[in-house]
Parts: structure tokens; sequence; C-alpha cells
């Protein structure tokens, strides 16, 4: 009986020991699955890519002219004077 | 100027669009080959056994999309490893309720001697009960993972039965270490012991003595101890180590590697359960006198006699009387 009795005081001990050993090691799953490799980058744009070309010249928006709410609804193509050929491109 | 011609351009465009699809889309029924490879999936996954994809993150093992060997995998333990286990552990006590019904208990033909002679002494009780108690609690939390969901859902409804998982999984990882650690010891405390030998062969065309009254003659463990001890430290070993990946998925594993280590642990663990259903039967209701071996360390000379004749002659030779105790009750009345 007092084989058994210690043996169950180990089996406490040991497996307290296995809590803390797996709390330092293991990650919840929310960490161990995630990276922050993985983040948007807002100022990320398809311009470059698609139009090689013109890449040094980038989407930087403040060299395109801002487009009027009508100009978005009746679809106009046009491209007024000066402006870079980057800022007609589809994204 | 350029404004109109761009509108033009544009609405024609539109139209332009919409023509062509509908002419396309027109086609479409008799441009597809129904009987192309591309069509049959099983053909598709076939070509690289799987299929996989590029991503931009570090975690390699999600660029694969599908993975054929994973409905395999599903299969073996929805369905294969029920099987396996049903099979094995209500085998085993269908095998030992029938034996115990037309065999009976073991008894010690000689009679009880009074004399008791140490079997296993405080260290030894020791590792076995830290053992045996870790693998009751691991065997019940592991056969919750295959068979709860069966039979102990309907029973205990989502929310309890959702509690006791929950507890009995964090319990079987914990427990997993000092059951290691007393296979560890099994291992190193009794492997002089439990070497095969000649005198196991002869045990085993005996039938062990089971059948019968016959009683062959044994060391400190017979064949049928040394078959339960190598099925403990390689068994024991198995689950430990499949266990282990597990429990730090992908270290080291691929998603083929933790498959496979889901499969052994889930096949060896159902049948050292069955086995050990087998040691517990003979060492308590099974044989008489046995479990005082290992519930307070002695045996009854006459049982020593019957069941380990060659160890008892050694035990003689080597402590003699001093080795012996005589119990109270035993004692002649003056």
């Amino acid at each position: 009986m007092r084989a058994f009795l210690l043996a169950c005081l180990a089996i406490v001990v040991v497996g307290a020991g296995g809590y803390f050993f797996l709390g330092a090691l293991q990650e919840p799953t929310g960490v161990a699955y995630t990276t922050d490799g993985a983040r948007i980058n807002v100022d990320w744009a398809w311009r470059p890519v698609l139009n090689p070309r013109n890449a040094n010249e980038s989407a930087v928006s403040e060299l395109c002219d801002k487009r009027k709410t009508w100009q978005w609804i009746f679809v106009d193509l046009g491209r007024p004077d000066g402006e870079s050929t980057v800022c007609s491109d589809s994204q | 100027m350029a404004m109109i011609w761009a509108r033009i351009r544009f609405f024609v465009s539109v139209i332009v669009f919409f023509v062509f699809a509908t002419a396309v889309a027109a086609q479409q029924p008799s441009s597809v080959d129904p009987n192309s490879d591309a069509v049959h999936e099983q053909q598709l996954l076939q070509q690289l056994n799987r299929i996989q994809g590029l991503g931009t993150i570090p975690d390699v093992k999600s660029y694969v999309i599908e993975q054929p060997m994973g409905r395999q995998w599903r299969e073996f333990h929805e369905v294969w490893l029920h099987w396996i286990g049903a099979i094995a552990v209500l085998g085993m006590l269908a095998v030992l309720i029938i034996f115990f019904f037309t065999r009976g208990m073991v008894r010690i033909e000689s009679g009880r001697s009074g004399i008791n002679i140490v079997r296993f002494n405080a260290f030894e009780r020791f590792v076995h009960w830290m053992t045996a108690t870790c693998f009751i609690i691991l065997a019940l939390s592991g056969l919750n993972i295959t068979f709860g969901k069966e039979i102990l859902l309907p029973i205990l409804g989502p929310s309890a039965f959702s509690s006791w998982s929950l507890a009995a999984k964090y319990a079987h990882n914990f427990i997993s270490f000092p059951f290691t650690l007393g296979v560890i010891l099994i291992f190193l405390m009794w492997i002089a012991g439990n070497i095969p030998n000649r005198v196991d062969i002869e045990w085993f065309k005996r039938g062990g003595g089971i059948f019968g009254h016959d009683h062959p003659p044994a060391y400190r463990f017979n064949a049928g101890q040394k078959a339960i001890y190598w099925i403990v430290v390689i068994g024991g070993t198995a689950v430990a180590v499949s266990g282990y990946l597990l429990m730090f998925p992908f270290y080291g594993t691929t998603i083929a590697g933790m498959q496979l280590a889901q499969i052994v642990h889930g096949v060896v663990a159902v049948l050292f359960v069955a086995a050990m259903l087998g040691h517990i039967y003979i060492g308590t209701i099974g044989m008489e006198g046995a479990f005082e071996a290992m519930g307070e360390g002695t045996v009854d000379l006459n049982w020593a006699k019957e069941h380990h004749s060659l160890w008892l002659e050694e035990e003689k030779a080597r402590g003699g009387p001093t080795q012996l105790q005589r119990q109270p009750w035993a004692t002649p009345a003056e």
C-alpha cells in the first residue's frame, strides 16, 4: 500500500513537471500556426507588377490626379494632360 | 474630342465583349472533353500523389492543397482503428470471461504454507504501481479519443463530454512523463531476469500449467511474464515515441510522418490495452496468491514452489531462511 501511495505521489510530481515542461516548450495554436511574415502592405499595388515599364514610377498616389465621383460613375477613361500612364492602369 | 473617342471606344469594347462571351458560352458544352485526364480527379491526384501550390508564408506544409493519403488516414482512424480496438479489447475480455468460467482461479494446489518469501522489494513495487497507474489513466483517456464520441457523447451530452475530453487530453499529455519514466525503470530493473532461455520453451510446450494441474519450472519470471515484460518495454517505447511526435507536431516530421505516428500510436495502444487486460486478470482473480507479490511484496512458499520452482531454489541458495517470514496466523498454537 505504501508503495502504491508513493507511486501516486511520484505521478503527481513528475506529471506537474511535465505540465511546466510542456508549458515552456509548446505554443498556443494561434501562435504556432501563424506567422508575422504575412502582413498586408497598404502601400502595395498591382501597377508595378502589371506594368514593369513604369515600375520606377511606382504607384505613388500623389502623382496621380484624384478622380472625381462623377468620373468613376460614368467611367471616364480619359487621362489628364501630363499625368503618368501608370495612373490609368486598372488595379 | 479625346473624351468622346474614349467613350466610344469603351462602349464598342463592351458590346464586342458581350458578343464574344455569348458565343464562347454557347460553345462550352462541346469544347470540354469529358474523357480528358484533367477531369478525372483520381488521375489528376495520381500525377504527383499530391497537389502543391506556392505560398509566401514560411509554413511550407501549408502549400499542400491536396493530400490524398489523408483520405486513407481518415479511413484508418475513423473506421479501421475502431474495429481493431473493439476486436482486441472486447475479444480479450470475452476470452478472459470464458476462461474464468471454465478454468476458474488457478489455486495453490498444496494449500498455503503460512511461510512467505520476498518476491518484489519496495522499489520494484513502487515502479510497477507508478507505471500501472499511469497506464490505466492513459488507456482510459486514450480510448476516449477513439471511442468516446460513439460511447460517451450520447450518454454525457456535448457539454459534459467536452469538459471530460479536455481534462482527459491534458491528463494524457502530462501523465505520459511518469509513464515513460516507469517504462525506462522497468526495462533497466528487470532486464536481467527477462532474457529468454531454454526453460521458457519447455514452459510454453506445457502451456504454462494454465490448463490441468501441471507446474512447469520457471526462474523468477516465467515465459508468460517475459512476454508481458517485452510487450511493456517495446509497446511502451512505441507509444511513448509516437506520442511525443504527436505532442510536438511537425518537429522533424512531415504530414505523412504525423499520420504514421498516429497510426502506430493508435494500433499499438489498443493492442497494449488488450495485453494488459490479460496481465491484470492473471495478477488478480486469475491466480491465487499472485496479487500479493505486488501488493505486499511477498508470496507464499508453496505458490513459489508451484510457479517459480527454479527461482525459489536460487533464493534459498542465496539467502536461506533469512528471506522467509512466517505469517502470524500460521504460527502453531501453544
